[in-house]
């Protein structure tokens, strides 16, 4: 394969970006090897990305071409793509990958894990869609490694994507490590630049629109909210980035009723790797909070729980609804625990500050939800404030209650919901965790 | 709708004024909206923090460009959320970030007696940006505005102070008569090397009064 097949086998990118010299790329579209794609196509809709909103396809004057052009706004962080900028993609088949795979890890599977693995296996060798419909700490990754070595070594092109940045790069280095020979991409925002052609690519679902066609096998983690909401554009994205028979294996704690129903093939694991039930959640009202705030307070309940965690040296997630909140709760926090820090979406030092808790130094967080997923700090003690708020949905508190008891040191710890009011989908998380546990 | 910045979804506002003059809603949140910082008060031609001209201004007033800009202001500072924006907008290209500062630049320009010239772009720039960064920002607010000035090729970045205070045919007259008050828009106030040059052209073409105003001052 020349330099120019293996960056673009796959892919489709565009013209004006691509690390090649413009006399090479014409080259190859003189002999047939390249194809040119116009970005944005007569029915208003991005090529790269599949959106054909309004609201993101945007008309506007094209000094270049001196007349009215459309842009998209999804996917405009990856560059902008217009009617009159250029994609390209590889148009020959991609040959079979002469690289030889090792395996090297030597953990152990539990016997669930096991099945499982065993069963992921046989669905993608029969080309059938798979949902490991797997609790938190489970250790979905673990019983992955096996499918995976073995759709290497069988020369098939692999992709292993998730929603977010973290898990992208919490995942990198442990597939590295278990496929040590292998030529592995990881992808993500102003991820460093990768060489070659890899056989195996993690990569943000996002990043999956610079993909067309390229893998026989799809792996989807945390596909929780797969196929609604903003997640269709990710569904999109995960359908074109894959050949069109490949098969998808969807790996979540929380999956949707349509998952469910679409997918035949699914592996349940309910009991966590070091064997320990999940921490059920407690309901403990906390009327008016948000007035209580607003009046630069402290709801006393939250307090003595705090106040509580800090004694026995345990760190502790505050989840709050909204950003606002967070702010507004923040400065009274510092005002009594100066060395407690809060996160959100767009902060920076976000992995910083996990990481400070995690090794002690500071005594707690307040999040958003974003830190629902991916993290594990060793006996954690969670709170959701104002768990009755819609944004936190039977899904987003079954994983909020994830974070707890992950560590096998520590399989135990608090998950106390906060509320003003109880609503249907607390009732629905404590209910689905217990019968995770096998009661009911 | 969403938020143009954050992407969050906005309530939308109805308000008297929404309903009887049809006026635009809001097409950035309230939150993302305070991450700017407005100039209140600062040096009375480029708005620097302080109270009084400040020392670059004065600086300028021992040079051959002494007294060319008569007055001037910046309406924001260039704080991290300032730098995001003008990234999203200039770089990212996206252009719909033009309608951002409506109001202010209406509240701004709405009144204004002099004739508004827009700093303009390089056209071989132009085209590579597909998009005429100042002048939308103009558009989008509905400010009448008249090009008087064309730009060179030669770029004012990587040069030296020296020669940039030296580049005197960056921007030529276009031929179109000149008002005696002009009022000189841009995007960025960085050295103010730039507008001084617009205006060195303009006041020997017959402008009188130039005022400058700029969205940021860096
Ligand atoms: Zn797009
Ligand atoms: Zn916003």
């Amino acid at each position: 394969m020349t330099q120019l097949e293996e960056f673009l086998t796959g892919r489709i990118w565009l013209r004006q970006f691509i690390p090649f010299s413009n006399e090479q790329v014409n080259q190859a579209i003189l002999n047939g090897s390249i194809t040119v794609r116009l970005g944005i196509v007569d029915g208003k809709q991005c090529t790269r990305c599949l959106e054909k909103s309004p609201e993101k396809i945007i008309p506007f004057y094209c000094d270049a071409c001196q007349k009215i052009c459309y842009y998209c706004r999804h996917c405009i962080k990856m560059g902008r793509i217009s009617s009159c900028t250029e994609l390209i993609t590889w148009s020959l088949p991609t040959p079979l990958p002469l690289q030889s795979h090792s395996f090297n890890w030597t953990g152990n599977l539990t016997p669930l894990q096991q099945r499982a693995s065993q069963e992921v296996q046989k669905s993608i060798s029969q080309k059938k869609d798979h949902l490991i419909y797997a609790v938190c700490g489970a250790g979905k990754t673990e019983l992955l490694f096996s499918p995976i070595f073995e759709a290497l070594n069988k020369g098939l092109r692999v992709c292993l994507a998730a929603p977010r940045t973290d898990v992208v790069l919490e995942l990198t280095p442990r597939l590295r490590a278990a496929f040590p020979n292998t030529v592995i991409h990881s992808l993500y925002g102003n991820a460093p630049e990768e060489n070659g052609f890899a056989q195996l690519v993690i990569a943000t679902t996002h990043q999956l629109y610079r993909f067309e066609n390229a893998f026989d096998v799809m792996i989807v983690d945390e596909a929780d909210a797969f196929p609604y909401s903003y997640d269709l554009a990710l569904k999109r994205a995960v359908d074109k980035a894959k050949k069109k028979d490949a098969p998808t294996v969807y790996v979540s704690a929380t999956p949707s009723k349509l998952l469910l129903k679409q997918v035949s093939q699914v592996s349940q694991i309910f009991k966590r790797f070091h064997g320990h039930p999940l921490p059920i959640p407690t309901f403990q009202s906390l009327w008016g909070y948000e007035k209580v705030f607003a009046k630069d307070q402290i709801p006393k309940k939250l307090v003595d729980w705090v106040d509580q965690k800090i004694e026995k040296h345990e760190p502790f997630l505050l989840f709050f609804p909204t950003i606002e909140l967070i702010e507004q709760a923040i400065v009274l926090f510092k005002h009594k625990y100066p060395a407690i820090e809060a996160v959100h979406s767009q902060d920076e030092k976000r992995k910083e500050k996990v990481m400070k808790l995690r090794r002690g130094d500071i005594p707690g967080v307040l999040t958003s939800t974003i830190l629902e997923r991916g993290i594990t700090v060793p006996n954690v003690q969670v709170a959701v404030i104002g768990a009755d708020q819609s944004i936190f949905d039977a899904a987003a508190l079954i994983q909020i209650s994830g974070r707890v008891g992950r560590s096998s040191e520590y399989p135990d710890g608090e998950i106390i919901f906060f509320h003003n009011g109880i609503t249907r989908q607390m009732d629905k998380a404590k209910k689905m965790i217990i019968s995770y546990n096998g009661g009911l | 709708m969403n938020c143009y910045l954050c992407d969050r979804v906005m309530t939308l506002q109805v308000t008297w004024r929404s309903i009887f003059f049809n006026e635009q809603g809001d097409v950035v949140c309230l939150r993302c909206q305070t991450e700017f910082e407005r100039i209140k008060i600062g040096c009375p031609i480029c708005s620097a923090v302080g109270d009084e001209k400040c020392l670059d201004c004065c600086k300028w007033e021992n040079t051959e460009y002494a007294g060319l800009i008569n007055s001037g202001r910046s309406l924001y500072r260039y704080n991290p959320a300032m730098k995001e924006y003008l990234h999203r907008y200039k770089f990212l290209q996206d252009v719909i970030l033009s309608e951002v500062f409506v109001k202010v630049l209406q509240e701004t320009l709405r009144n204004e007696k002099s004739v508004i010239v827009p700093i303009p772009m390089n056209e071989e720039k132009l085209k590579k940006r597909t998009f005429a960064q100042v002048d939308r920002l103009l558009d989008a607010a509905g400010i009448p505005y008249i090009h008087l000035l064309g730009k060179n090729e030669v770029g004012l970045g990587g040069k030296s102070k020296a020669e940039r205070t030296a580049l005197q045919d960056v921007f030529w007259w276009n031929g179109k008569p000149v008002p005696e008050k002009v009022l000189l828009f841009d995007d960025l106030y960085t050295t103010g090397s730039t507008l001084r040059l617009a205006a060195k052209v303009l006041k020997e073409k017959g402008a009188k009064e130039i005022k400058v105003v700029t969205l940021i001052r860096a």
